[in-house]
C-alpha cells in the first residue's frame, strides 16, 4: 500500500477533496483551468516537498510525497502536480533556483523531448544525460510539434534547439537515478488511476440494469472485474515496492532503478488488461467525454508510454537479466536486490 | 482508502541466512544425485528419505512449539523454506500437506494426546497427511460432499469416497470433510465436520489415479464402515465448512501457487545465459517483473498472517494471478528455448519442460478453481 499518512499526503488529500470534485477534470478539459486548486497546492508549499530546505523547500520523505501523488491521480488532477514535483526535484539536485508556478520535466534525446503538460506548465526542467546537465527553460520558448494527444495532459514533443535556457547547471545525477524517480512517480499514478477506474466500474455495474437485473449480477461481468481487481492489486504492489526502494535509497536513487523498472513493466502490461474490461462493462457510456472513466483510461494509455513503452522496458530489463546468473535473478525476485553485492 | 492490503516487507538478514543454509543443502543433495528436480514437486514428488533429512535439519514443523517436536520459529521462516525447496524442485511432497495445514489444525483442534503422538512425527518428516476434501460429485462445490460419518458408540462410522487425495497412498492420516448431519435445504454449509482418519484402519481402500505425466500421486480413497474414535472429530461438529474456508485462505497465498514451475525457468536460464535474442529478452523481462510483483504480494500476505490477520480476498487474488503466472511461465520458457537449437538442449531441460507441460492443468484447479477464486473476489467487491 502507498503510504497516504503524514502531513504532505494528508494536506494534499484535503486540497484535492475540497477543490477537485468530479466536475473539475471535465471543466479543465473544456478549457477552464482550476487555478484555485493549483494555488492551494502552491500556498501549502506542496510542489516543493522534495526540494531541500536550503533551496526553499521542506525536504520531505519520498514516502509521504508518494501518498500525495496517489491522491492527486485518484482525483484525475488536471494540474501538473506530480510533474512539478519531479521538475523541482531535478532542479534542486542540480542546485538551480526553483521557479514559481507549475513546471514539467523532460529527458532530452538529441534536440527534442516528450513533455507532459507542455501546454500548461510555465517551465520545463530538462535533463540531458549526454551533458550531465539540467537546464530550465520557459515552456513557451520551445517549439511544439502538433499531434493527436492521448490525454489532455499527455506528452507533446518539444524542440529545444532554438531555445535559450533560463538557467542551467551540471549534475552528478545519473540517467538511471532520474529514470528511477520518474518511473516510480508514474507507477504510483498509474496504480492509483487503475484503482479509481475499478471503483467507477464497480459502481456503474451495480447501478446499471440490463435484461431485468443489475449488470453486477451477471457472472461474466463479475469475472471480468475480478480479473481487473487482481491486476489492480498487483499494480499497487509493484508501485509500492518501487516507492519503498526509492525511499530506502534516498541518497543514491540509482539503486532503486530495478524496482522502478519492474513496476513500469508490470503496470505497463496491465494497462491493456484493465482498460479493456473497464470500457467493456461501461458499454457506450464509457466512450463519452461526459462520463469520468476516460480521465483515467486516457491517462493510463499516455502514462504507459513515459520514457518508452512497456515493450521497451521489458527488453531493457530482460537484456540485463539475460546475462545475469540464475542465482542473482532469484535473489532479485525474492529480495529486490538485483545487483550482486 | 486503498482497496487492498498488501504491505511491502523488506528482507530480514536472519531470514536470508536461513535461505543460504537451505540453498547449500539443496545444492549438495542435488549434486549427490539424491533427487532430480521436478516441477510441481510439492504435489507430485515424494521421497520419505528426503523428508526425514528435512526433518533432521529442523525444516519441518518450524512454527510449532518444541514441546511437540517443533522449532518455535515463525511463519516467515517457514515461508523461506517452502520458497527455496520449490525453487529447487525438491521432493518435498511427502510431508508438505501435513506441515502446511494438518499440523496447525491439530494444534488448534487436537487432543493433547494427539498432539504429543503425531506432531513430533510430522516434524521428523516421518508422518504424512492427505487432504480429504474433493469427492466425485463435489469438486470445487465442497458443500456437496456426500461421504457420511455416523455417530456410533464411542466414535464415528464412515462410509463413502474421497478423490484427488494427493499422497494418500503414502500417508498415515487423512483429514476429511464429512457430512455428520443432513444438509438443511436452504443452507448446504451446515452439517459438515472435519474428521481425522487413520488410513491403516480396516475398511479403508486406496486406489491410485495416474495423471497425464504418468505419475500416480492422486488417489481415490474408499471408506467402508470405517470406525474412528470420538476424539478424531477436529473442531466443532457441524463447523467443518467454516474451518475449511479459513484453512483454504491460508493455503491459497503460499509460494506454491506461483513457484511450482519455477524450476523450468531456472533450468532454461542455465542453458540460455548470454544466448537470448531481443524478443526473448523482452519476454524474460516481463516474466521476471510479474514474478517479483507476485512474490511481493505473497510475502505481504505471509506477513499479515504472521500478525494474525487472515486476508481472504488478497489470498484469492494471489492464487488467481499466481496460477496464471505459473502456467504462463512454462509457455514463456518454451518460447525462450527457440533461441537454442534443439540439439543443444540438455536431457534434463527436455525432461523438466515436458513434465511441466503435462502437470500444468491442475494449477488452476487445486485449492479452488480460478472461477471460484473470481467468485470470492467478486463477492468482496460487492458484486454478489
Amino acid at each position: 500500500m502507498i503510504n497516504t499518512e503524514g502531513m504532505v499526503a494528508e494536506t494534499a488529500a484535503k486540497i484535492y477533496t475540497d477543490l477537485c470534485g468530479r466536475e473539475v477534470p471535465h471543466e479543465a478539459a473544456a478549457g477552464q483551468y482550476p487555478q484555485a486548486l493549483w494555488d492551494a497546492l502552491a500556498e501549502n508549499g506542496l510542489p516543493l516537498a522534495w526540494v531541500s530546505e536550503d533551496n526553499g523547500g521542506f525536504g520531505a520523505d519520498y514516502d509521504e510525497v508518494f501518498g500525495a501523488i496517489w491522491v492527486s491521480a485518484e482525483a484525475a488532477s488536471p494540474v501538473p502536480f506530480a510533474e512539478t514535483l519531479i521538475a523541482n526535484w531535478l532542479l534542486d539536485r542540480a542546485g538551480v533556483a526553483i521557479p514559481d508556478g507549475a513546471s514539467t520535466f523532460a529527458l532530452l534525446d538529441g534536440n527534442a523531448a516528450s513533455v507532459p503538460f507542455a501546454g500548461t506548465a510555465d517551465h520545463v526542467a530538462v535533463y540531458d544525460a549526454s551533458k550531465n546537465a539540467i537546464a530550465l527553460y520557459k515552456t513557451a520558448d520551445a517549439s511544439a510539434a502538433d499531434g493527436q494527444a492521448l490525454s489532455p495532459d499527455s506528452d507533446t514533443r518539444l524542440d529545444f534547439s532554438t531555445a535559450t535556457p533560463v538557467a542551467s547547471a551540471a549534475t552528478n545525477l545519473s540517467r538511471r537515478a532520474v529514470e528511477a524517480l520518474i518511473l516510480t512517480v508514474r507507477a504510483v499514478q498509474m496504480a492509483s488511476a487503475i484503482e479509481a477506474a475499478l471503483n467507477l466500474s464497480i459502481a456503474y455495474v451495480s447501478d446499471r440494469e440490463q435484461f431485468g437485473r443489475p449488470l453486477s449480477k451477471f457472472q461474466a461481468i463479475q469475472h471480468q472485474l475480478a480479473v481487473a481487481a487482481s491486476e489492480s492489486a498487483a499494480a499497487t504492489m509493484a508501485a509500492t515496492q518501487a516507492a519503498s526502494a526509492l525511499a530506502r535509497s534516498a541518497d543514491d536513487p540509482e539503486k532503486a532503478w530495478h524496482e522502478a523498472v519492474v513496476a513500469k513493466v508490470q503496470i505497463g502490461h496491465s494497462v491493456e488488461a484493465v482498460t479493456v474490461p473497464f470500457h467493456q462493462v461501461h458499454g457506450a457510456m464509457g466512450y463519452t467525454q461526459e462520463y469520468d472513466l476516460h480521465h483515467y483510461t486516457r491517462r493510463l494509455w499516455a502514462w504507459r508510454d513515459t520514457l518508452g513503452n512497456e515493450h521497451h522496458w521489458s527488453k531493457t530489463l530482460g537484456a540485463e537479466l539475460a546475462v545475469t546468473s540464475p542465482d542473482q535473478i532469484w535473489k532479485g525476485v525474492t529480495t529486490g536486490a538485483w545487483i550482486a553485492s | 482508502m486503498q482497496r487492498f492490503n498488501f504491505p511491502v516487507i523488506q528482507p530480514d538478514p536472519a531470514l536470508e541466512e536461513l535461505r543460504a543454509e537451505l540453498q547449500a543443502f539443496l545444492r549438495e543433495e542435488r549434486e549427490a544425485g539424491n533427487f532430480r528436480p521436478e516441477p510441481e514437486c510439492w504435489m507430485a514428488s515424494s521421497d520419505p528419505e528426503f523428508s526425514k533429512k528435512m526433518g533432521k535439519r529442523g525444516w519441518i514443523g518450524l512454527t510449532w512449539s518444541s514441546q511437540y517436536g517443533g522449532h518455535d520459529k515463525t511463519a516467515l521462516e517457514r515461508y523461506i523454506v517452502t520458497e527455496e525447496t520449490l525453487r529447487a524442485g525438491a521432493p518435498v511432497g511427502a510431508h508438505w500437506i501435513a506441515d502446511r495445514q494438518h499440523a496447525p489444525m491439530l494444534i488448534e483442534h487436537g487432543t493433547e494426546e494427539q498432539k504429543r503422538d503425531i506432531l513430533p512425527r510430522i516434524a521428523a518428516g516421518e508422518c504424512y497427511f492427505a487432504i480429504g476434501l474433493s469427492e466425485p460429485g463435489a469438486g470445487s462445490d465442497l458443500a456437496n460432499v456426500k461421504t457420511k460419518a455416523e455417530k456410533v458408540e464411542g466414535g464415528w462410522k464412515i462410509n463413502g469416497q474421497k478423490i484427488w487425495s494427493s499422497g494418500a497412498h503414502i500417508s498415515h492420516y487423512m483429514v476429511a470433510i464429512l457430512r455428520t448431519s443432513p444438509a438443511d435445504g436452504r443452507n448446504r454449509h451446515v452439517g459438515l465436520s472435519q474428521i481425522m482418519i487413520d488410513l491403516s484402519l480396516p475398511g479403508v481402500t486406496i486406489k491410485p489415479i495416474t495423471d497425464l505425466s504418468g505419475d500416480a500421486h492422486f488417489n481415490e480413497v474408499y471408506f467402508e464402515d470405517v470406525i474412528v474414535p470420538d476424539d478424531c472429530l477436529l473442531g466443532e461438529e457441524g463447523g467443518g465448512w467454516k474451518q475449511v474456508t479459513g484453512e483454504l485462505a491460508m493455503e491459497r497465498s503460499g509460494p506454491e501457487r506461483f513457484l511450482s514451475s519455477y524450476i523450468t525457468l531456472e533450468t532454461a536460464l542455465h542453458q540460455l545465459q548470454g544466448k537470448l535474442g531481443s524478443d526473448s529478452q523482452a519476454r524474460l523481462g516481463k516474466l521476471i517483473a510479474n514474478l517479483r510483483t507476485l512474490r511481493g504480494m505473497s510475502w505481504g500476505i505471509a506477513n499479515l498472517l504472521h500478525q494474525g490477520v487472515s486476508p481472504e480476498t488478497e489470498a484469492a487474488l494471489v492464487k488467481d494471478l499466481g496460477n496464471r503466472l505459473e502456467n504462463d511461465l512454462t509457455l514463456q520458457v518454451r518460447a525462450l528455448l527457440n533461441d537454442l537449437p534443439e540439439d543443444e538442449w540438455s536431457d534434463e531441460m527436455r525432461r523438466i519442460l515436458n513434465i511441466g507441460i503435462l502437470r500444468s492443468p491442475p494449477n488452476t484447479l487445486r485449492g479452488g478453481t480460478t472461477e471460484v477464486m473470481r467468485g470470492i473476489t467478486a463477492r468482496q467487491l460487492g458484486l454478489r
